[in-house]
């Protein structure tokens, strides 16, 4: 019965494991994009508002604290069972760490430099996208790796309501407790996020470093 | 669910951390600005209330119209969803303590000065934690302790919300300023008062963040508590699901949500009472 | 005259602390930070640790209570051993007073200055009591006690500090830069607040700065120290100022020694001359009458008070019409007696007549000084012919 080790299931079913986290990380990647555009424009729109800000930050942070197996459980009813729901789930639970990080790094933006940029002559527009988002984006980018690692764990409860990725590994193993390759299937599941969540702190290290301008170090 | 409600830690510890200046040094606008602080401060702690109440109401309202089949009924009556709510504050009031203590006293003893070489180490195999798929802690926590319910359940809970209680601990406790304790010293404190009189207090806010984080956590990862039969709202949410009956569906999963925003309001509430007057 | 009015050495000197061949190596360091210091600190003295930064003054500093444990040699208090005493116990002993003060921002202003005693079991109505005593000797209004630091300014925190560090009225103090953080015009104020406190306390306090400035205004006596803590001249203000041991002392001292040299001289002490006075209702012949018998150009003249009003000259009295209040011009140079030298110099040179009129402290006529006064007097302070270092007798 229970009889492959971890390294021949592997070995076995490596093929599936890597479709798996491919779709896993694909739909990650979707709803961090989106996050990415509805949290930067919201933060762009509302830094300069404090009680704007303020509204915005406290309905993400609601967000946030609603369990995800409840959003889930809400979005259902709306948009069926699957990919969709993932993505929109995914994607508000992306969006407070982008938006807040985006708010404080165009705060923390050094005034004498946007007073300068003003002084000589650039517009609000050309400030924001030359001087000030180009300053916040590191900050900006650390709000988005965070997202990325908090959804990569909550995709996989997407897999209950029929969502792609590794997750569905892990409900499989949960519901052949005791049958053959149970363990096996939980462990690749959990282990192939932790590995993708690895993945993705290199990969944001690497796009970090280069996007940031060097003058910023 | 974990790494980005520890940014809402982190950054409080940042805040906190960065601006000890105080808002209130006087002039001219400065009884305005209490003004409307104190209007806001009232806004923010009646919206949420509200809110949650005109969901309940809501809820009820419309259930209450509906014609409930029988398996319906067998989940949407008092009994049953009393039961679930009891079910799943129960595992959180256990598996927030747990997490408290052991992560609290983990805190103090990581930032005494005998630890100071280890530990970076440990707070790095800590936070490493971080994008650890919580459903997974779950099930493996079932798989390893060999039995399902409760005491995995908890289990689960108190390694996956361990890291936010202990970083803030460790946090709190190192942003004290040294001279406060060097002076504390300095008149005579023995190291011990130092701890309990000087910087335990001191890091009570940052701590607090922390411990309310952690009960965020707990309380909406208890949710996934259902799939290893540990019970909880989870349950009904899951009924739902499995039974496809959208009353039972939409009941779970708003008296959930409910039930989560209500704890992290009371939390924000108990965070600004406990924290210690004068900082 | 009397050399060094706060000098207090007068033959009973009795040691209050006593570190004999004090040193300190940190971990993973080759050089010593303070290399085998020795010096006696007499009771009832402040003594200044004045060097340049990183010299070891404030290891030396927090040596004495150990907050800083030293690696070779012992400490006396008292006479007592306290190098391996309980730490803890010795600490309540001595009060402690850092630059950044370091009050307990979680606890009220009462509670801050509680600590000790409350530490050493005092029961709650002395301790009240003590708390409301010390709030007035450092002249910050009782309804502060149940405030909090936040609430209160730079210049209040650091008297705070100064009445928490007293509170069990320990003998000895250590004050590490206590003036340091906050704005000159304060600081000046807490020092003056300090020296007034200490001239009722008599309290032995060892007190670190690295401004030689503020060094020879609180001093009783300055060590100046080099590099590993190592003592280049302990003495005097007055004594370091005139006799520096050597070019590293003259050095540190700096340019303008003997400027330095008069802030420590008081006015009062220096011989004034005496001029020719007349009161406001004289008549303008009775001071004509005294100016020429006096051979002065100028008559000071007072009014019934005897405070100084104006200044005449004959040519301002020639004519009987002008009312000698308002002939000539207003005296307006006037320092007190209690002022420096230092001032009274400065109160000279802007003045318009190159003099200032010495009053008491209330404002009554005394003398007046000009320049070849205070040249005489600084002739006075410099050493002997052959710098044997002692020219100036003990308690003189």
């Amino acid at each position: 019965m229970n009889s492959m080790g971890f390294f021949e299931y592997l070995a076995s079913r490596w093929d599936d494991l890597l479709e798996l986290s491919i779709e896993h990380a694909q739909v990650v990647l979707v709803s961090l994009l989106i996050a990415t555009v509805i949290g930067v424009s919201l933060g762009v729109l509302t830094y300069r508002r404090p009680a704007a800000a303020q509204v915005v930050l406290a309905i993400a942070s609601t967000i946030l604290t609603i369990p995800s197996f409840a959003l889930f459980g809400l979005l259902i009813p709306l948009l069926g069972l699957g990919y969709k729901p993932t993505v929109v789930a995914l994607s508000a639970y992306a969006l407070l760490s982008i938006l807040r990080n985006t708010i404080t790094g165009l705060r923390s933006v050094d005034p004498a430099i946007t007073e300068s940029a003003k002084g000589m002559g650039l517009s609000n527009l050309q400030q924001l996208v030359r001087i000030e988002l180009p300053l916040a984006w590191p900050v900006i980018i650390a709000g988005i790796r965070v997202s990325a690692l908090l959804i990569l764990g909550i995709a996989a409860i997407a897999a209950y309501v029929n969502g792609p990725g590794l997750g569905g590994d892990i409900f499989s193993g949960l519901s052949r407790i005791g049958g053959a390759n149970s363990l096996n299937l939980v462990l690749g599941g959990f282990l192939g996020i932790i590995v993708l969540a690895l993945v993705f702190e290199a990969l944001f290290a690497v796009l970090g470093r280069l996007t940031t301008s060097k003058g910023l170090n | 669910m974990r790494s980005a409600e520890e940014t809402r830690d982190t950054t409080l510890a940042e805040e906190s951390w960065e601006s000890p200046q105080t808002p209130e040094t006087g002039g001219p606008s400065s009884g305005a600005r209490k003004g409307s602080l104190l209007a806001s401060k009232l806004v923010r702690y009646l919206t949420m209330p509200l809110i949650l109440a005109a969901v309940c109401v809501g809820l009820y309202l419309w259930v209450g119209s509906l014609e409930l089949d029988s398996i319906e009924q067998r989940s949407l009556n008092r009994e049953v969803i009393t039961e679930k709510v009891i079910r799943h504050l129960e595992i959180t009031a256990v598996a927030t303590l747990v997490v408290v203590l052991l992560a609290v006293t983990a805190g103090v003893i990581l930032t005494r000065p005998v630890m100071r070489k280890v530990a970076p180490y440990i707070a790095a195999v800590a936070s490493t934690g971080q994008g650890v798929p919580a459903i997974g802690v779950l099930v493996l926590s079932a798989i390893l302790l060999d039995q399902f319910g409760f005491k995995a359940a908890v289990a689960a809970l108190v390694i996956y919300a361990f890291l936010p209680v202990l970083r803030n601990t460790m946090v709190g406790i190192r942003q004290v300023d040294p001279s406060v304790i060097e002076s504390g010293r300095g008149m005579g404190m023995t190291k011990t008062a130092v701890l309990f009189q000087i910087e335990l207090p001191l890091a009570v806010p940052i701590m607090l963040a922390g411990i309310r984080t952690a009960l965020i956590i707990v309380v909406g990862t208890a949710t996934l508590a259902t799939f290893i039969n540990a019970g909880g709202m989870g349950d009904i949410i899951n009924t739902g699901i499995k039974t496809s009956r959208e009353p039972i569906l939409i009941t779970g999963s708003l008296l959930t949500a409910v039930l989560a925003l209500g704890i992290d309001y009371l939390a924000g509430i108990a965070e600004d009472v406990l924290k210690p007057r004068g900082l | 005259m009397t050399d060094g009015m706060r000098e207090r050495d007068n033959g009973h000197r009795e040691t209050m602390i006593r570190l004999e061949n004090l040193s300190k190596t940190f971990p993973g360091q080759h050089e010593p930070a303070v290399d085998d210091l020795t010096m006696e600190i007499y009771a009832g003295e402040i003594v200044v640790l004045v060097g340049p930064s990183g010299c070891g003054k404030t290891t030396t500093m927090k040596m004495i209570n150990r907050i800083i444990e030293p690696t070779g040699g012992r400490i006396y208090i008292e006479g007592e051993d306290v190098t391996t005493a309980d730490p803890d116990k010795l600490r309540r002993r001595i009060g402690y007073v850092i630059q950044q003060i370091g009050l307990f921002p979680h606890m009220t202003i009462a509670d801050n200055i509680a600590t000790v005693p409350r530490m050493l079991g005092w029961d709650k109505k002395r301790i009240s009591d003590r708390i409301d005593e010390l709030l007035e000797t450092v002249h910050i209004s009782k309804s502060y006690r149940d405030r909090y630091p936040k609430q209160l300014s730079g210049g209040q925190r650091q008297r705070i500090g100064v009445a928490r560090a007293m509170a069990a009225d320990p003998p000895i103090m250590l004050m590490d830069e206590p003036f340091g953080a906050v704005d000159p015009i304060t600081r000046e104020r807490l020092q003056d607040e300090f020296i007034r406190l200490q001239q009722d306390i008599q309290k032995t306090i060892v007190f670190v700065t690295h401004d030689i400035d503020e060094a020879i205004k609180m001093g009783d006596r300055i060590a100046i120290l080099r590099e590993q803590s190592k003592i280049a001249q302990y003495d005097t203000p007055e004594r370091i100022l005139t006799d520096p041991a050597d070019e590293y002392v003259e050095d540190f001292i700096g340019s303008g020694a003997s400027l330095k040299r008069l802030s420590l001289s008081r006015v009062q002490d220096i011989q004034t001359s005496d001029w020719p006075v007349a009161g406001l209702n004289d008549s303008h012949d009775g001071v004509r009458d005294k100016m020429q018998r006096s051979g002065k150009e100028y008559v000071l003249l007072l009014d019934d008070q005897r405070k100084p009003k104006r200044w005449v000259s004959m040519a301002d009295i020639e004519h009987n019409g002008i009312p000698l209040s308002e002939a000539g011009w207003p005296a307006v140079a006037i320092v007190e007696g209690r002022s420096s030298l230092y001032d009274t110099l400065d109160t000279m040179i802007t003045s318009y007549k190159g003099s200032a009129i010495v009053v008491d402290d209330a404002g009554r006529y005394q003398g007046v000084v000009d320049f070849d006064a205070v040249l005489q007097a600084i002739e006075s302070m410099r050493p002997a012919q052959h710098r044997d270092g002692r020219a100036v007798p003990e308690g003189a």
